[in-house]
């Protein structure tokens, strides 16, 4: 130990036990010899076989259970390379688990042990003794810390010692002190290590036995030491005293350096009684039913971030450090290599880091071990210097190559191999075991079997279930899980498995077997490894979190759930997306509900937890929501506003709903109003009155199409509310009632459209509801046979002949509300008879003269024409519109639509009239009873709908150019062969050429003007000497010589001027399926931009493959027919190909058109995009581009590439161009 | 914003450049540790450290007595010293600050808004050169002037290039005398300008054409078209990490620079500490007694270190606002609470809280304001569900945030 630090510990706890005598006098006992070690130390390690050749040991005791004896001669075969672990399974199921390297102080003492033939005896409780247990006995009160793992400040790995010196570390903390104030620093690791090299070996030793001796004494002030620990001294003392019975052989003991000052003098008293009545380390492994193994092992696991237990930081620089063997020169050598080979790792990954850097980096971590008077840096001081020099403050991107070339450089890749002829063990026979016990096929009964687990209703199932889980992880090829269906909507409980032991399970299980020695353990070791490695690259997705979790916790791996549910508190409420924070929430509901095994009490709460906070970060993602047009979004947004208003109605929900409400799509502004009024912040009157409101309004293409998705919002919140409050009714009743005919005829596609977002029963419902309050006569019409109906209409016709003949009188309805019931016949007749094609005059005029005919439609007839119900009730004239409607709506989706006798009406007009033999007979019907612009309208849904026959009758000469139109166009043109996208392509190009003379005309004057050097008073420029002379020559000055000198008061100079002269844009346009009118405003934009002489315009589509579609800009229309749109996203994808392009960073613009709902690690993402915005390029993310302005993107992604550099806005293409012409007239901001 | 304890001030002047404060200090330690330093140094590297994280309240004595020799500076030395920590923060970093400048490799300090960068940067060159003087103000109007050389256009005009004309930066006079340059704000500079920075940086000298003929005419060895940088000269820059409008640093510079992240104080109550001292400072610098209550200021500086972390101290996720929730902002919505405590009497000062926080979050991101909402929603509300009548006041407030 170093005079500074033994200084410092003994000037702050001089009033105790003076630490040095009391390290003296640990020190100096011989009986045993006491080396205190931590499990991993190069330091040690490299001084052990000085140390016992020194103190001249007869017989080495060694801090393992007693069953690991027969193991001893094996770990220590010449043929064993190291890392290896021994791993025995204790009593209370837990595990003992070793690992040595070559830097572990044990097995340098085993391996010397075996070359001077010194007797060496394992002196830790045998697995067996319920003395392990006793903490968990004694602890019934909650212990805050039992995790082995926990031993962050010094006890990092090291066998046995004390868990946690947080409490009352008055020693520790004094020693840590003396360290470098660094957070997480390693206690022993300053205190021993880093001051090891150049000391001789006895002072290594006492600094060692010295930090032990602190750690225990803070133990023994605080908590006290735990009961674990106590049982095993007493064991260790026993075996130490058995040793020395004889008094004349020297015993050594290596112990964990805590353990030290409990076995001072061991040796000199007499073994108990009661102590030897229990024969301790004799042969163990003979009556020990415990399995215990000796397992090949691997420095990626030896490393204690791996979770795998007792690791240590970084083995292959300890390795480099005991190779070193304690000398100052030849460490500083390994600190050397070890920065030169980060540095070619770092190059290999595409960063700069050049010999200088190495240079630097070695000057660096040199100086400060000087610095902190340190003999040579340790890893510490290495790592600071390397973050410092190489890392260049960034966490992405460069810090994450960082990362991945430390990981292969300081914890490298070695694996052990136990040596020939060591016995069979591990994973292979611990399978075997538990088949036996589970009565699964297993090598005495291979056969194949098909079994039906239940393992929520009994135990034995849950057990078989867990195992076929984690071999199953394990990759042993023993069983196939089978499709089990589930009940109606409820997901499957039970599972069926096919089964058998076939020769390849035992050899797949050894490979396996590195990784553990149990099912459980390789299974965690397997799934940790798969999850950190599809993570190393740019960080873990949240699909890759969730899979994860449910993995571990279908395998019941308490322990992984928790780490996983910790990854997922801190990713998902950062990055999900919202379909993506839904399924997290259903998983988490599955874990607190446990229907799945593998959570503990803690693990559920933990769930219950992160439920809540999932619900915030749902809130906080709905303003991303603003610009959607999918039904889906709007559904999503009324479960998550149903499920966090449950809970409790915050003023974030509040907030974002009523953004929604006024800013969002037609579609979720209705949405959005309508789960107000469900949630009780608005009244339902309110949104009757602005629902009747939007009918007045839908006077023209673009409002009625308005019309139609605010009510298709408002329904898909709300429908049951319609029923229930008929007040928000009341008002939308009203002003149907209230139209004219023709109003209401114009209307009706869009409220038509509206409504289909409402299954066909309930439009039958609200059917009902409607006529009810209407007050609707009677249902007239009767399902029966038409004989039937002529003789209840005879024998009717009878009773009120009768009636007359009788002179009663007769109420008014019967005979007033009859004619169009009795006009049916004949007017069905009439309009059959209308021939179509040859005069579509005719067939209009009569539809105007029905249109204006007095008998208008009566409400009741109106709703059922606007819910596409009852058709057979309405009158005849009314009846066409409602089949022409029914051809594109058909019989609707959900509750009803597929019901065989569903009601008196399914689609297509009762069975009276077939559909539409051909699309241009349906327009011809439309034209006529709508009207030309209406048809447009109904054929564009229709071709959104996915009718590609229809796309023939729109004429590219009339038809109103809008981008809906041309995004349904484009989108059924990704699917025609070429014969019949010929045909579409004059539409196609009408629309595309009118769109863009509209966009351009816009955008034109935003390019227009470059700036050229100004003259400025402002110093920064050149001078400009002419005008400067100019400016002032005022100031002439005579000298006595006759020289004249102007005086420049006034010095003027040229501003700074950027020359526009090759500029580059890149279009990197996500096509990944929802961004339909995004891509076409992109390439219309791209265009245009294209036109301007200063720039060069490349346009990239990406999905999750990227296509560069640069040679098509100047032609948008083969641009636009290139493009497929589909897939998922991968923005990252996108960028690095838009970096391949990049020349001239400073004159480079790279806008990216995205939701930016990445399907790939967000880790590359915002690697890419500081990459670029980095090298000087102007970074820009559209959310959206397009008119509207209401984007639909992921709040959560935007939010971090704002922060790594790219803003993100909601573009229109106009705003672009400005944003654009800014940039090439050299304006930041 | 200085995140150390003031002295009290001895001149007139606001603020005191830190060799002036803490003259006395570096006067000590230079004595102190008589030890061997790098060119150009005043302190040895380890008595710079103890400069600026203190002796820790160690009374430190010179080894050997001061001799009365050099008049009465010397003289005045005391025998023992307390040196004060000046930067809350580890001590690993500072000796790392250290040990690059001692290799005369430039330091790129980085960090959020508010962190005591450009302290930290203050001290290192008080304590490393002497003076904290050299320094280059980064915005974006700054020229390649203030990095070389300027003219004194009257002279050049009248005279043509001449040394005499020549107006030195900061940065060549810290290369003439071998001493540290600061340069403040580095990313605000536009990209060609700090590049002007690269070859200082790496040629370590700076060349001035127009002055390189006459020399050569003259034959005159070292000509003076070229300033050499004097052993001791590097360079100390500060950058955002946070703010807007700022410009990217290229590669090439980067590899120049050592980084070292400064990272926002780390310990709760030393933060609340010290926004007490110096908001108190503030309030009393207007002329009023500083009267907040310490409940008040916790639960303020609770809200800015939970939003600045995103997470709570409860481990509760939190949205973080676009806006920078600095050390420095916590302490002026402290003094503003304490001066309208003071003057515009009237209420509880935890009512006027929920508005001044309004007014730091909405800055320029509407969002913001949302981000502080859904803040209310979350942690304010839980502590107030957890019986703390200090949230529960705040909860009730929720309206005003509206």
């Amino acid at each position: 130990m170093s005079a500074s630090a033994t200084a410092t510990a003994t000037a702050t706890a001089a009033e105790l036990d003076d630490p040095r005598s009391a390290v003296t006098e640990l020190a100096a006992g011989t009986r045993p010899f006491l080396l205190g070690v931590r499990h991993h130390s190069p330091a040690l390690a490299a001084m052990v076989p000085a140390l016992l050749d020194a103190a001249g040991i007869d017989v080495l005791c060694i801090e393992l259970p007693a069953d690991f004896q027969p193991w001893l001669a094996h770990l220590a075969h010449p043929g064993t390379v190291a890392p290896v672990a021994l791993a025995g399974t204790r009593e209370d199921g837990g595990l003992g688990f070793y690992p040595f390297a070559d830097f572990s102080p044990e097995l340098a003492a085993v391996r010397w042990a075996r070359e001077r033939g010194v007797e060496v005896l394992c002196c830790d409780l045998p697995l067996s003794d319920p003395g392990w247990s006793a903490d968990e006995e004694a602890a019934a009160r909650p212990d805050p810390v039992s995790d082995s793992e926990a031993g962050a400040g010094g006890a990092e790995g090291s066998v046995g010692g004390p868990t946690d010196p947080h409490a009352g570390q008055r020693f520790a903390a004094a020693l840590a002190e003396a360290g470098t104030g660094r957070e997480g620093d390693d206690l022993w690791d300053r205190a021993v290590e880093v001051l090891a090299p150049g000391c001789p070996p006895e002072a290594v030793r006492r600094a060692a036995l010295g930090v032990g001796w602190a750690l225990r004494q803070d133990a023994q002030n605080g908590d006290g030491v735990r009961p674990t620990d106590l049982a095993r001294e007493a064991h260790m003392r026993h075996v130490i005293a058995t040793a020395s019975a004889d008094g004349t052989r020297r015993v050594g003991a290596i112990i964990g350096s805590f353990h030290a000052s409990a076995l001072v003098e061991a040796g000199t008293q007499a073994p108990k009684v009661e102590e030897a009545a229990s024969p301790p380390a004799a042969a163990p492994s003979a009556q020990s039913d415990h399995v215990t193994s000796l397992v090949p092992y691997a420095f990626d696991l030896l490393d204690s971030r791996s979770g795998y237990p007792a690791g240590i930081r970084d083995p292959q620089w300890q390795q480099a450090v005991f190779t070193a063997g304690g000398d100052p020169e030849r460490l500083r050598d390994a600190a050397a290599r070890t920065v030169t080979a980060l540095c070619r790792e770092l190059r290999a990954a595409g960063h700069p880091a050049g010999t200088g850097e190495a240079a630097e980096t070695v000057r660096m971590a040199g100086d400060l071990a000087r610095l902190r008077a340190l003999p040579a840096p340790g890893r510490g001081e290495l790592l600071e210097a390397v973050t410092t020099v190489l890392g260049q403050g960034e966490p992405l991107g460069r810090g994450r190559a960082l990362a991945r070339a430390l990981e292969t450089v300081m914890v490298g890749a070695g694996r052990g191999r136990t040596a020939p002829g060591t016995p069979r063990s591990g994973l292979g026979p611990a399978v075997e075991a538990e088949l036996a016990e589970l009565r699964l096929p297993r090598p005495e009964e291979p056969e194949p079997r098909e079994v039906r687990l239940d393992p929520l209703r009994s135990d034995l199932d849950r057990r078989r279930e867990i195992l076929l889980q984690r071999m199953a992880v394990c990759g042993a090829g023993y069983g196939e899980q089978v499709e089990v269906s589930g009940t109606g909507d409820g997901a499957a409980l039970s599972t069926r498995w096919r089964l058998a032991w076939t020769p390849a399970v035992p050899a797949r299980l050894d490979l396996a077997s590195a990784r553990g020695v149990t099912p459980a353990q390789a299974a965690a070791g397997r799934l940790r490894e798969d999850y950190r490695r599809a993570s190393a690259q740019d960080g873990p997705t949240c699909a890759l979190v969730l899979d994860g979790l449910r993995a571990a916790a279908s395998c019941d791996l308490p322990d992984l759930v928790a780490d996983r549910l910790d990854e997922a508190a801190a990713i998902l409420p950062a990055s999900a997306t919202l379909p993506e924070l839904l399924a997290a929430l259903d998983l988490m509901e599955a874990l607190c509900r446990q229907h799945l095994p593998g959570t503990t009490e803690q693990g559920r709460e933990q769930a219950a937890a992160l439920i809540e906070t999932l619900l915030d970060a749902a809130v906080r993602a709905l303003p991303g929501l603003a610009g959607s047009e999918e039904p889906n979004d709007a559904a999503a947004l009324v479960a998550l506003a149903d499920r966090a208003g449950q809970r409790r109605l915050g003023m974030r929900l509040d907030d974002a709903l009523d953004a929604l409400a006024r800013t969002g799509s037609p579609l979720i502004q209705g949405t959005a109003l309508a789960v107000r009024v469900l949630l009780e912040l608005d009244e339902p009157e309110a949104l009757g009155g602005r629902a009747a409101g939007w009918v007045d309004a839908a006077t023209a293409a673009d409002s009625r199409r308005r019309l139609s998705k605010l009510l298709s919002g408002v329904l898909i919140a709300a429908a049951p509310l319609l029923q229930s409050a008929p007040a928000v009714l009341d008002p939308l009743m009203d002003r149907i009632d209230a139209l004219t005919d023709q109003g209401f005829l114009d209307r009706l596609p869009a409220l038509r459209g509206g409504f289909d977002s409402l299954s066909p029963a309930a439009r039958d419902r609200l059917l009902r509801t409607v006529t009810e309050r209407i007050g609707d006569r009677l249902d007239l019409t009767l399902n029966a046979p038409p004989a039937l109906l002529a003789a209840w209409t005879a024998a009717d016709a009878a009773g009120l002949a009768a009636l007359r003949s009788l002179r009663i009188p007769l109420p008014d309805s019967l005979t007033a509300s009859n004619p169009a019931p009795a006009a049916e016949p004949a007017e069905t007749a009439e309009a059959e008879q209308t021939p179509a094609p040859h005069d579509a005059g005719d067939a209009s005029q009569s539809a105007v003269e029905s249109r204006n005919s007095k008998d208008r439609l009566s409400p009741a007839d109106r709703w059922r024409l606007l819910l596409g119900r009852q058709a057979s009730n309405l009158p005849s004239g009314a009846r066409r519109y409602a089949h022409a409607l029914d051809e594109l709506y058909g019989a609707g989706r959900g509750e009803g639509a597929s019901g065989v006798g569903g009601g008196p009406n399914s689609a297509g007009g009762g069975g009276q009239e077939g559909s539409f033999a051909t699309a241009r007979e349906w327009a011809e019907e439309l034209d006529a009873l709508f009207g030309a612009d209406v048809r447009e309208e109904v054929l564009g849904r229709a071709a959104d709908a996915g009718r590609t026959d229809v796309l023939g009758e729109l004429d590219p000469a009339s038809v109103r150019p809008s981008v809906e139109l041309l995004t349904s166009v484009l989108s059924l043109a990704g699917g025609m062969p070429e014969h019949q996208l010929a045909r579409l392509r004059p539409l196609v190009r009408r629309l595309i050429d009118e769109l863009a003379k509209e966009l351009a005309s816009q955008l034109r004057p935003a390019l227009a003007g470059l700036t050229t050097p100004r003259p400025t008073r402002r110093p920064g420029g050149r001078l400009d000497l002419a005008r400067t002379l100019r400016a002032n020559l005022a100031h002439t000055r005579r000298y006595e010589d006759g020289r004249t000198v102007v005086v420049p008061e006034r010095p003027i100079f040229n501003t700074r001027a950027h020359r526009a002269a090759d500029w580059r844009l890149i279009l990197v346009v996500d096509v990944s399926g929802s961004m339909e009118a995004s891509v076409i405003w992109s390439a219309l934009t791209a265009a245009i931009l294209g036109g301007v002489p200063t720039l060069s315009t490349h346009f990239l589509a990406f999905s999750t493959e990227v296509a560069d579609l640069t040679d098509q800009v100047a032609d948008p229309l083969s641009l636009l027919l290139e493009v497929r749109v589909g897939g998922g996203t991968h923005i990252a994808a996108g960028l690095a190909h838009a970096r391949t392009l990049v020349t001239v960073p400073a004159r480079t613009l790279v806008v990216v058109v995205s939701d930016f709902e990445e399907g790939y690690p967000l880790g590359g993402l915002l690697g890419e995009v500081r990459a670029l915005a980095s090298s000087g390029v102007h970074l820009l993310g559209c959310a959206a581009l397009d008119d509207a302005g209401a984007p639909r993107y992921s709040v959560s992604i935007t939010q971090q590439l704002v922060a790594a550099g790219m803003p993100v806005a909601a573009l229109s293409p106009l705003a672009l161009a400005r944003w654009v012409g800014d940039r090439l007239r050299g304006d930041r901001s | 914003m200085t995140l150390t304890q003031e002295a009290p001030a001895r001149l007139e002047r606001q603020v005191l450049p830190a060799e002036e404060r803490h003259a006395d200090e570096l006067a000590f330690l230079a004595a102190y540790d008589a030890g061997p330093r790098p060119p150009g140094w005043k302190l040895t590297p380890r008595a710079a450290v103890t400069f600026i994280c203190g002796s820790g309240g160690e009374a430190l004595k010179t080894a050997a007595p001061a001799k009365s020799g050099k008049g009465k500076a010397a003289g005045a030395l005391p025998d023992k010293l307390v040196i004060a920590p000046k930067f809350v923060g580890e001590r690993a970093l500072v000796e790392r600050c250290v040990v690059t400048l001692a290799g005369e490799r430039g330091l790129l300090l980085v960090g959020e808004p508010g962190t005591a960068k450009s302290m930290l940067s203050e001290l290192l060159a008080a304590a490393v050169c002497g003076t904290s003087a050299l320094t280059v103000q980064g915005t974006a109007g700054t020229t390649e002037d203030a990095f070389r050389y300027g003219w004194n256009y009257a002279l050049l005009l009248a005279q043509g290039p001449t040394t005499a004309a020549l107006v030195d930066s900061p940065v060549l006079t810290a290369m003439r005398t071998g001493r540290v340059a600061r340069v403040e704000e580095v990313t605000r500079c536009l990209p060609e300008v700090q590049d002007a920075l690269v070859s200082i940086l790496s040629d370590r000298r700076v060349s001035i054409p127009e002055l390189a003929g006459g020399g050569a005419a003259d034959g005159a060895g070292e000509s003076e078209g070229s300033v050499p940088a004097v052993a001791g000269f590097t360079v100390i820059a500060t950058a955002n990490l946070r703010d807007r409008g700022v410009s990217e640093m290229s590669a090439a510079l980067k590899r120049r620079f050592n980084f070292e992240t400064v990272h926002p104080i780390a310990d709760a109550e030393a933060e609340a500490a010290l926004v007490r001292r110096q908001a108190t400072a503030a309030v009393e610098r207007a002329g009023a007694e500083f009267a907040v209550d310490d409940a008040v200021l916790e639960a303020l500086v609770t809200v800015f270190r939970d939003l600045r972390e995103g997470r709570s101290a409860e481990g509760w996720d939190v949205e973080r606002p676009g806006t920078v929730m600095s050390t420095a902002e916590a302490v002026q919505v402290t003094a503003s609470l304490g001066v309208a405590a003071a003057y515009l009497s009237g209420g509880d000062v935890l009512d006027l809280v929920p508005g001044h926080l309004l007014g730091v979050v909405r800055k320029d991101d509407p969002a913001d304001h949302g981000r502080l909402l859904g803040y209310w929603d979350g942690p304010v509300r839980r502590r107030a569900e957890d019986g703390s009548a200090l949230w529960r006041r705040l909860w009730d407030l929720r309206e005003t945030l509206r």
